[in-house]
């Protein structure tokens, strides 16, 4: 089929569309600095056997710690471990965590919030009330609990979280889908005889995507943060595996003496969650200004 | 009016007995044998046997949950696997100390961020702005567990400001308030970030109503525009982000109580869990759900004082 | 004619904009009497609202007024420092806005937003302010004052609260009362009688008014004279007879066209304006009307030059003027 008039006009309308959104995210210095940050981050995560100086495990005990030197660029920690090889690896777990949890709690959440919100009703109202009682848990707490007794290996730390974390994602989501229900193609796709499950399928939760994007940010950052803080409590991986969490634990000793090794997993940390932040806050601002509303509540 | 305050209390009871079920099922889902984790692996099958029947788990689960919240309307949740005294009674020891330091947290958080909050929506776009927005996000952004070390490092350690332990047994107000303060700021200043960035948002999305534009061509002073008129508005907003934090700071409590090396109900939890003393710690996690709806009830009522039309609903 | 209480002159306010200033309204000249109404007429966009808003310094930012002057009683308003200005709103110039349903705060009672502009502007206690409250109420026919006074806004109809808007608006016994599409968010039934109670107390108080409309049958009943405006531009000004027996701009004759007319032989078409107004950041470089114009011409610089107001009593800024005079 050949190309009418037509069609490259709209096409190129699209791909100006397209620059000009392209435009607006370069414009948007804390888009760009979450995004590059983000980046980074990746980067060091997938290439850590290859940057990293040591091995994160071995012990040089005669070196134990050790100011920063040009072998060890940060020091040393009590065993002698690198604390830069240790950082390196360590955004190995948090990213894992953060992406993980994140997947599971927004798809969970994202239903959730969807069937809530476009069902309405009996199912709403049951729905939104189990939403308010889970969330009078404190999210960290229900964590730790659900750690504690299903074993501190990554993958039961990801579920922990994840379920602690999942009310709040249903709640945003929900308040996302009441803005998009009295949308009039909602009302025209059951005026055609759609049935529910494709409507929240093809059309809720495409239209909701911008939102849940902007959650997704917020929640991986969240989710980090709880890992973090579950690994300094000696909860979360153990050691001799790093995590920053672990990393500012056992810094934690020494902390007089060699505030290098907490401080910088600290500041991997704190890195981490604004760039997340940013991108977050970026891509809320330019996507649709509307959502401020609905995303700004519970996150 | 009289007919709200009876709504809420409903709505209360509907979610005591809520968290209480959610509390139960929780640690039924718990994948394995509660009784097998208490004795440990090597406990012999009569032990087992007569820890099940005294725990009830050898009943259906219906007839378990009816009992557990038939006794918790009692104020029973069960006996400490430990040391086999009320387990309720435990917890209950442990709240005066995590009471103050999250009272204390709070009020540093609000005193601190909701003027931010107000400031840098006033300033929209200026510096001031940016800055509060940026030390906000600062906030959200470190480990609270990591400011309570700094905090320790820089203003004990180094200054001598403040003792580096969060508690003493030192009689008298000012020990306890010398002690208290570094992990109240920590808590305090962690949720304050929160609490700001969100009152900015809702008051900015009042002061874009219509009656402000109103007030403001009627002459009203732009101080009693924001101060009295706006903030009015924001505050049903700003006391539900109050609310939600709550929750959130209660968890973040845990890590500073960890930190600082403070006894309270994080610490308490926090041993349990590590003792797999589950009935202590359903209980504790059931105290600070309760606290959190018992909050979130009491702001429901400022609510309706606030807005006229939240009552007649 | 005496001197005007009210007037602008070449009012100009923009925004800023991915390439340069946007402007909102360009060189606005207006004015308004002791005892006049100015109705002021155009479509949603054409800059009515704009113009008085940042006239007042209410224009919300980053907008800004970039040249020309807003005269009340001969002080330029746009010279004086954000306190002075202030003083001037509310007690020497009153606004009434389009919506009512959104104008009043939900939480607060109806008395006292009414005693808090009071108190902006004057040194009196609550009680004092609460006890004016009350007349005031009355002042514009409320039922049962006293009692509706501790009434919150919900409590109100749309009528009702746009009453308790006028009540505020003229609390102060302001010299001018710009009163911004008072009636377009209420039941129709209900619009007479708020135009009916503006232009009583206008008469009462010997107020100068601005009616922002766009309803010539508003107009036509209550205004003294009439200032048309598109794209930003008063088109149009002039007294209401002579515009409304012989129209001279273009759109104005096509507004004319566009309404129903009660007295036009039964079968006569309504002739709807085709197309719609030119966004402000892509204004054509001509007559901002030219594209829509039944009557523009490229010989007569329709499309390259923007037309200037006449200097006259009947004003009007359009390039074609000689032929439509002699067509009509």
């Amino acid at each position: 089929m050949s190309a009418t008039v037509d069609d490259i006009e709209i096409r190129e309308e699209a791909a100006q569309r397209r620059r000009a959104a392209i435009r607006r995210y370069a414009k948007h210095p804390g888009f760009v600095i979450g995004a590059c940050g983000i980046l980074v981050l990746l980067v060091v995560a997938l290439l850590a056997p290859w940057l990293a100086p040591h091995s994160p495990t071995r012990t040089d005990l005669m070196n134990t710690l050790a100011p920063p030197s040009a072998t060890y660029w940060l020091g040393t920690d009590q065993f002698g471990r690198d604390v830069l090889s240790r950082l390196i690896y360590g955004a190995q777990v948090s990213l894992q965590v953060g992406f993980f949890v994140v997947l599971i709690s927004l798809s969970a959440g994202t239903i959730l919030g969807a069937v809530a919100g476009y069902a309405g009703g009996w199912v709403e109202r049951a729905l939104v009330a189990a939403i308010d009682i889970l969330l009078a848990f404190p999210s960290f707490l229900l964590a730790l609990a659900l750690v504690a007794a299903r074993g501190n290996t990554l993958d039961s730390i990801i579920v922990a979280v994840a379920i602690a974390y999942t009310p709040r994602v249903a709640a945003v989501m929900r308040s996302v889908v009441l803005t998009i229900r009295p949308r009039p193609f909602i009302e025209a796709s059951r005026a055609i005889g759609l049935s529910p499950w494709k409507i929240i399928l093809r059309h809720i939760i495409p239209n909701a995507l911008p939102p849940v994007i902007v959650v997704a940010t917020v929640s991986a950052a969240t989710a980090i943060l709880a890992e973090a803080g579950l690994s300094f409590l000696g909860l979360g991986v153990q050691p001799p595996t790093p995590t920053w969490g672990n990393v500012i634990a056992e810094g934690q000793t020494s902390i007089t003496t060699n505030p290098l090794i907490s401080l910088s997993a600290g500041l991997c940390i704190a890195f981490t969650v604004i760039v997340l932040n940013l991108l977050g806050d970026g891509l809320r601002d330019t996507l649709d200004p509307q959502m401020r509303r609905n995303t700004g509540k519970l996150l | 009016m009289l007919f709200y305050v009876a709504r809420c209390a409903a709505q209360l009871a509907v979610a005591l007995v809520g968290i209480v079920t959610v509390a139960f099922f929780l640690m039924r889902a718990i994948p394995g044998d509660p009784a097998i984790y208490m004795l440990g692996d090597y406990a012999t099958t009569e032990s087992l046997a007569a820890l099940r029947a005294r725990l009830g788990l050898d009943l259906p689960v219906w007839q378990q949950y009816g009992m557990f919240l038939a006794s918790a309307a009692r104020g029973d949740l069960g006996a400490s696997v430990v040391t086999g005294q009320s387990a309720l009674a435990e917890i209950w020891s442990a709240v005066p100390p995590s009471a103050e330091l999250a009272v204390a947290g709070m009020a540093i958080a609000i005193a601190f961020g909701v003027p931010l909050g107000i400031v840098a929506a006033v300033r929209q776009g200026t510096f001031v702005d940016v800055a509060v927005m940026a030390l906000a996000l600062g906030g959200i952004s470190f480990p609270v567990f990591w400011l309570g070390l700094v905090a320790i490092l820089v203003l004990s350690h180094d200054m001598g400001l403040f003792p580096a332990l969060g508690a003493t047994s030192e009689p008298g107000l000012w020990p306890a308030i010398h002690h208290l303060a570094l992990p109240a700021l920590v808590l305090g200043l962690s949720v304050a970030a929160y609490i700001a960035r969100l009152t900015r948002s809702a008051m900015l999305e009042v002061l874009g109503q219509d009656h402000i534009r109103v007030a403001r061509a009627m002459g009203v002073p732009e101080r009693r525009i924001v101060w009295h008129l706006a903030l009015r508005n924001a505050a049903i907003p700003i006391l539900a982000v109050i609310g939600v934090t709550f929750a959130w700071s209660l968890g973040n409590a845990i890590l500073v109580e960890a930190v600082f090396s403070r006894p309270g109900l994080g610490s308490t939890i926090l041993k349990a869990i590590l003792a797999r003393d589950y009935q202590l710690v359903q209980a504790g996690v059931l105290v600070l759900a309760a606290a959190v709806v018992l909050l979130n009830t009491l702001l429901d009522l400022v609510y309706g004082a606030i807005d006229p039309r939240l009552r007649k609903a | 004619m005496t001197a005007a209480t009210f007037e602008l002159r070449g009012l100009t306010a923009a925004v800023p904009g991915e390439t340069g200033a946007v402007r909102l309204v360009e060189e606005v000249s207006l004015s308004v009497s002791a005892g006049e109404t100015l109705a002021v007429v155009g479509e949603s966009g054409s800059g009515k609202t704009v113009t008085f808003t940042s006239a007042l310094g209410l224009l919300p930012k980053p907008g800004r007024v970039i040249e020309g002057q807003a005269l009340y009683n001969g002080t330029d308003l746009l010279s004086l420092a954000p306190e002075s200005l202030r003083r001037v709103r509310g007690a020497q110039i009153g606004m009434v806005f389009q919506d009512p349903l959104t104008g009043l705060n939900p939480v607060f009672r109806v008395g006292d937003q009414i005693a808090e502009v009071l108190r902006a502007h004057l040194s009196i206690g609550r009680r004092e302010a609460r006890e004016r409250a009350v007349q005031l109420l009355a002042r514009v026919q409320i039922p049962d004052p006293a009692r509706r006074v501790h009434d919150y806004p919900h409590q109100f109809s749309g009528g009702m609260r746009q009453r308790v808007l006028i009540a505020m608006a003229i609390a102060l016994g302001p010299r001018v009362l710009i009163a911004d599409e008072p009636t377009t968010a209420l039941d129709v039934t209900v619009q007479a009688q708020i135009l009916d109670l503006l232009s009583e107390l206008r008469e009462e108080e010997g107020m100068a008014m601005v009616l922002i409309t766009h309803d010539l049958g508003v107009v036509a009943r209550q205004a003294d004279r009439i200032a048309v405006m598109y794209s930003g531009r008063v088109v149009e000004t002039g007294r209401v007879d002579e515009v409304f027996r012989a129209p001279r701009h273009p759109y104005t004759i096509s507004l004319f066209r566009s309404i129903p007319d009660l007295d036009a032989p039964a079968g006569t078409m309504l002739a709807p304006i085709a197309g719609a107004p030119p966004d402000p950041q892509r204004r054509p470089s001509g007559c901002a009307f030219a594209p829509r114009c039944f009557a523009a011409r490229e010989a007569d610089g329709c499309m390259s030059r923007r037309p200037l107001l006449t200097d006259e009593g009947h004003a009007v800024a359009c390039h074609r003027q000689g032929m439509l005079e002699q067509a009509a």
